[in-house]
């Protein structure tokens, strides 16, 4: 009797304790889910309270009135149900013609431009007010001149709120940010001189400070020696700084605050990762097929009739952010190892489950719907990627990176790099822009630039004088190009070392990654890398304090933009390109959380975008963009 | 005799004791978890308010001192200046869009007080749900559940006539949300407005009924893993694709085999899975109801696409082209007769209006 008990009482322990554990996975991950971080829910919190929530009054719906910038800004950390749910129940656009809805009180959040301040006081101009009240809210400094202006109109009668809430940035991703701005690289480098060109950098300078101020951030700015640009737009950003700090001293309070770092950095520092062609899904999928405004538009065939489906890939859908930045080789194992385990928990049980398969199951469980379109869509977007790769771009890969890393897959240096890139330019198969990458990778290779003449055969071997302007181009980057030509002493810095295994055709790692593990680290060379002020003197003792309290207390918090830890924050001139921002989360990843590295810049590039904006660098600018 | 059923007393007793203990040693585990995050809160309360205050400056003030110091200007110039400024107007919009919107606040009211409804019923459910949630838990733990199980069928059922009823309702909606778009064009505010109430509250609906899918198959799961432990104490291991098959065949036959050699324990251990099983077929002809709406749930939200959440594409929708609205010239009325050219022709000529 008492054995029995015994294995009675061990078989409960048993039951009781798996209990508990499923407790605690289930609580864990509901605590994973409640507390998202990064800059997203850094901005879309603060608008969501600072501007939404602090006007709102139960029973009371309002308008919300945004001009483009806002709207982007809106619109990449928020969504609809979540502004419905604080009691706004219609979003317009300022420069666009609006019907009064004077029962309704209105809530601008707009830039201090002189378009949307004549909008807005266009609204209250006449007699018959377009809304019943002005909620104001700029997303930073309003200039004097226009701030009289609005204190001049009937506007001020009306105005309940006017706040300025410094927020003059997209926030991307995560730990990426724009600025929103594709014309940039024409802006700094094109060939014509541009007399607009301080006016540009004062507002990025702004919006960069409003970054910093965002985050809570007072970081020590550093640029790299070299174009004077870089020079000016730090010292820009630092008096801005300056400035936010004066008004808000909480900035960059905090034990390993003062480590922050903020660096300035331009395009042609790193020339070949914008134009190599990337294995890993985010890349892939932006460079090979076209994907406009991050919505991905195909086709589904699976419940008889085939319906065009579009989706947006941000980082509402989980999926995604599982998978960007894996090698494609991995995504597609990775989904179909995902929807099994997914299907075999709901009790769905398919083997080899296709897409047909899916869109039967979707009829069956409507309940499971949103969860099957996600795999679904990741299938049918790494399908595509896969098909493009097979196609062509498979034979380029191979040379692009012999190019690039200066050595084959071996380790053994290239001999003869002209004779691997021929064959690619003979065929006419291969579309111009391919042709210029590979043509462009050679160049970088042969470090010193290459002679005239033979950029001029090479050019006439691959049949794409229509757009050599792209290579010739490049110089105004401050890239070596023609060999004793304008950027002579201009050379690519040296690499670490990377013992890590990787792809075969995936060695590259941007040289921005360097970068960061070196600041990371206190080894960035000082004198290439000079600081605008002097930075705080870097206790050494200060990296050894950790207490377990310190690091865990704040984990159940609600999203805010609390971390304790120092960030780099980088601010690429020109354009970030898709691989630099995966090193971003690579090197936070390697620091186990203990830095944050952000990146930015005032566009996110593609290959395709870079080469288009790089041809228009000796134009005349289109008077209308 | 007496003396095995001495023992077999005791064995229970201490079956019991052990089971209590442990329970208590669990549920202390369970809330040891669950105070640790406020424990957490309690400590940066301090700190929490430097955090949560948003880093932005208040200008209202400064607006007001510019406003006031210009107010007298203001209306000084504003009664000489109003007319030249109004023909001037009419000059500049009458070529191209002299237009008026009409008056559409009574539908803005329906619009609003109708959706104000669904989302009050959509509270209601998740309430309930909640209830249901809790209902579901207590029976894990009791063993006389006929009253309890009541009370969950009660539930089950009053949420599905709830959710039928914000269904028909949203159907409703919709069918407003069309005769608004007919009357008063696409891009009207009404119409975007109506149909932004929608598409969130149908979103809301839908996840809120699969939250109720999520509070029954979680309950499932438990009475699945109940009954296996009780096969266990019976002295039958079973996985758990043995006890699906068990519900969905319906056959218990597996007890009867050594019922007669276990005693007290095996009866007690078949009671409680009878009466599990039980709750299951329950729970089973639940579902089956819902899954009628579900369907229908999955047709609506699905007919919408996934692109409306995005603000973005929610502000592009609106287009310029107002020149198809109605034109109604109260405005330009209204300025036309206070033109002084029209006045003095007006006292030279009565004109005709």
């Amino acid at each position: 009797a008492l054995f029995r008990c015994q294995k009675l009482c061990a078989r409960t322990i048993q039951a009781l304790q798996q209990q508990g554990s499923d407790r605690r996975e289930r609580s864990q991950q509901t605590a994973v889910k409640m507390a998202p971080s990064g800059l997203k829910a850094v901005v879309g919190e603060k608008i969501l309270n600072g501007v939404i929530k602090s006007v709102k009054k139960d029973g009371e719906w309002k308008v919300l009135i945004v001009d483009h910038m806002s709207m982007r800004i809106l619109s990449s950390c928020c969504k609809m149900s979540d502004i419905l749910a604080e009691g706004v129940t219609i979003v317009e656009d300022i420069n666009k013609r609006r019907e009064p809805i004077s029962s309704l009180e209105a809530i601008y959040l707009i830039s201090p431009v002189e378009k949307s301040v004549r909008a807005l006081i266009n609204d209250f101009k006449d007699a018959a007010f377009t809304y019943k009240a002005a909620h104001i809210f700029f997303t930073d400094t309003c200039p004097d001149g226009l701030f009289a202006e609005i204190g001049r109109s009937r506007v001020s009668k009306v105005v309940k709120t006017l706040k300025e809430i410094n927020v003059a940035f997209l926030p991307y991703e995560a730990q990426v940010f724009s600025l929103d701005d594709p014309n940039s690289l024409y802006s700094f480098y094109s060939s014509k001189p541009n007399k607009d060109k301080d006016k540009i950098m004062e507002n990025l300078a702004e919006q960069i400070a409003t970054l910093c101020d965002t985050l809570k951030e007072y970081p020590a700015i550093r640029y790299r020696k070299g174009p004077e640009d870089n020079a000016r737009l730090a010292d820009e950003v630092y008096q801005r700084l300056t400035a936010h700090k004066a008004d808000n001293p909480s900035m960059g309070e905090g034990a390993d605050k003062a480590r922050s770092q903020l660096l300035i950095v331009d395009r042609g520092f790193d020339p070949i990762s914008p134009i190599l062609h990337e294995l890993t899904f985010q890349a892939m999928a932006y460079d090979l097929l076209d994907i406009k405004q991050d919505i991905y538009s195909y086709q589904t065939t699976g419940i008889g009739n085939s319906n065009d489906r579009e989706v947006l890939l941000d980082e509402d859908d989980e999926l995604w952010v599982q998978l960007r930045h894996m090698h494609i080789a991995d995504v597609t194992k990775k989904v179909t190892e995902l929807l099994r385990t997914f299907c075999e928990s709901k009790r769905m049980c398919t083997d080899n489950a296709n897409l047909k398969d899916l869109s039967q199951m979707l009829k069956k469980m409507p309940q499971y719907q949103k969860e099957l379109s996600m795999y679904s869509t990741h299938l049918h977007l790494a399908e595509a990627c896969m098909k493009k790769f097979k196609g062509s771009v498979d034979k380029l890969c191979e040379v692009e990176q012999d190019l690039a890393m200066g050595a084959n897959a071996e380790g053994e240096p290239l001999k003869d790099a002209m004779k691997s890139i021929v064959p690619v330019l003979l065929n006419n198969e291969i579309g111009a822009y391919e042709k210029i990458r590979i043509i462009l990778l050679y160049i970088f290779h042969k470090k010193k630039g290459i002679g005239e003449e033979n950029l001029a055969k090479l050019i006439q071997h691959a049949n794409i004088q229509a757009d050599s302007n792209i290579i010739t181009n490049l110089q105004n980057l401050g890239c070596n190009i023609i060999a004793g030509g304008r950027n002579a002493e201009q050379t690519l810095p040296e690499r670490r070392e990377r013992t890590e295994s990787t792809y075969q055709l995936s060695r590259w790692a941007p040289i921005i990654k360097d970068v960061m593990e070196n600041a990371i680290e206190d080894k960035l060379d000082r004198k290439q890398w000079p600081f605008i002020s002097d930075p705080a003197p870097i206790n050494t003792t200060q990296t050894a304090v950790s207490s377990a309290r310190f690091g865990h207390w704040h984990k159940n918090k609600s999203p805010t933009e609390y971390r304790s830890g120092p960030r780099l924050i980088i601010f690429v001139i020109g354009g970030v390109s898709q691989s630099e921002m995966r090193s971003a989360y690579e090197v936070t990843r390697a620091t186990d959380g203990k830095w944050e590295v952000l990146i930015g810049s005032s566009h996110i590039l593609t290959p395709t975008s870079f080469l288009n904006d790089l041809k228009s660098l000796d134009q005349v600018p289109n008077p209308d963009s | 005799m007496k003396r095995r059923q001495r023992l077999i007393s005791v064995e229970i007793r201490t079956q019991q004791f052990i089971q209590r203990s442990l329970l208590s040693h669990l549920y202390q585990c369970v809330l040891k978890e669950e105070r640790q995050p406020d424990r957490g809160n309690l400590l940066d309360i301090g700190n929490l308010d430097l955090f949560s205050r948003p880093t932005m400056r208040d200008r209202l003030s400064n607006l007001q001192e510019v406003s006031n110091s210009h107010v007298e200007q203001m209306e000084y110039a504003e009664s000489t200046v109003s007319d030249t400024f109004s023909n001037i107007d009419l000059e500049m919009e009458l070529p191209h869009e002299a237009v008026v919107f009409e008056d559409n606040s009574p539908a803005l009211e329906d619009v609003f007080s109708q959706s104000q409804d669904i989302h009050r019923e959509i509270q209601l459910i998740r309430v309930e749900i909640k209830r249901l949630r809790e209902q579901n838990s207590r029976m894990m733990g009791v063993t006389t559940m006929s009253t309890i199980k009541r009370d969950s069928n009660a539930i089950g059922a009053d949420i599905k006539a709830r959710a039928e009823g914000v269904l028909a309702r949203l159907r409703d909606m919709d069918g407003e949300a069309h005769k608004l778009e007919e009357e008063y064009g696409s891009n009207c505010a009404v119409t975007r407005i109506a149909r932004t109430q929608y598409a969130c509250l149908s979103n809301g609906f839908r996840d809120t009924m699969f939250d109720y899918n999520e509070a029954e198959m979680s309950h499932r799961e438990n009475c699945k893993a109940q009954i296996q432990r009780q096969m266990e104490i019976v002295g039958r291991e079973v996985t758990g694709e043995e006890v699906e098959e068990m519900i969905e065949k319906g056959q218990w036959n597996i007890f009867n085999d050594n019922i007669m050699a276990e005693g007290k324990t095996a009866r007690s251990a078949l009671s409680q899975i009878e009466k599990r099983h039980q709750e299951l077929v329950d729970l089973e002809t639940r579902i089956n109801g819902i899954h009628e709406i579900f369907l229908d749930i999955a047709l609506l939200v699905e007919e919408q696409g996934p692109m409306l959440n995005t603000i973005q594409t929610n502000v592009q929708k609106t287009d310029e082209g107002i020149q198809e609205a109605l034109v109604k010239l109260n405005r330009a009325k209204r300025h036309d007769k206070n033109n002084p050219f029209k006045k003095m022709f007006c006292s030279c000529f009565p004109c005709v209006d």
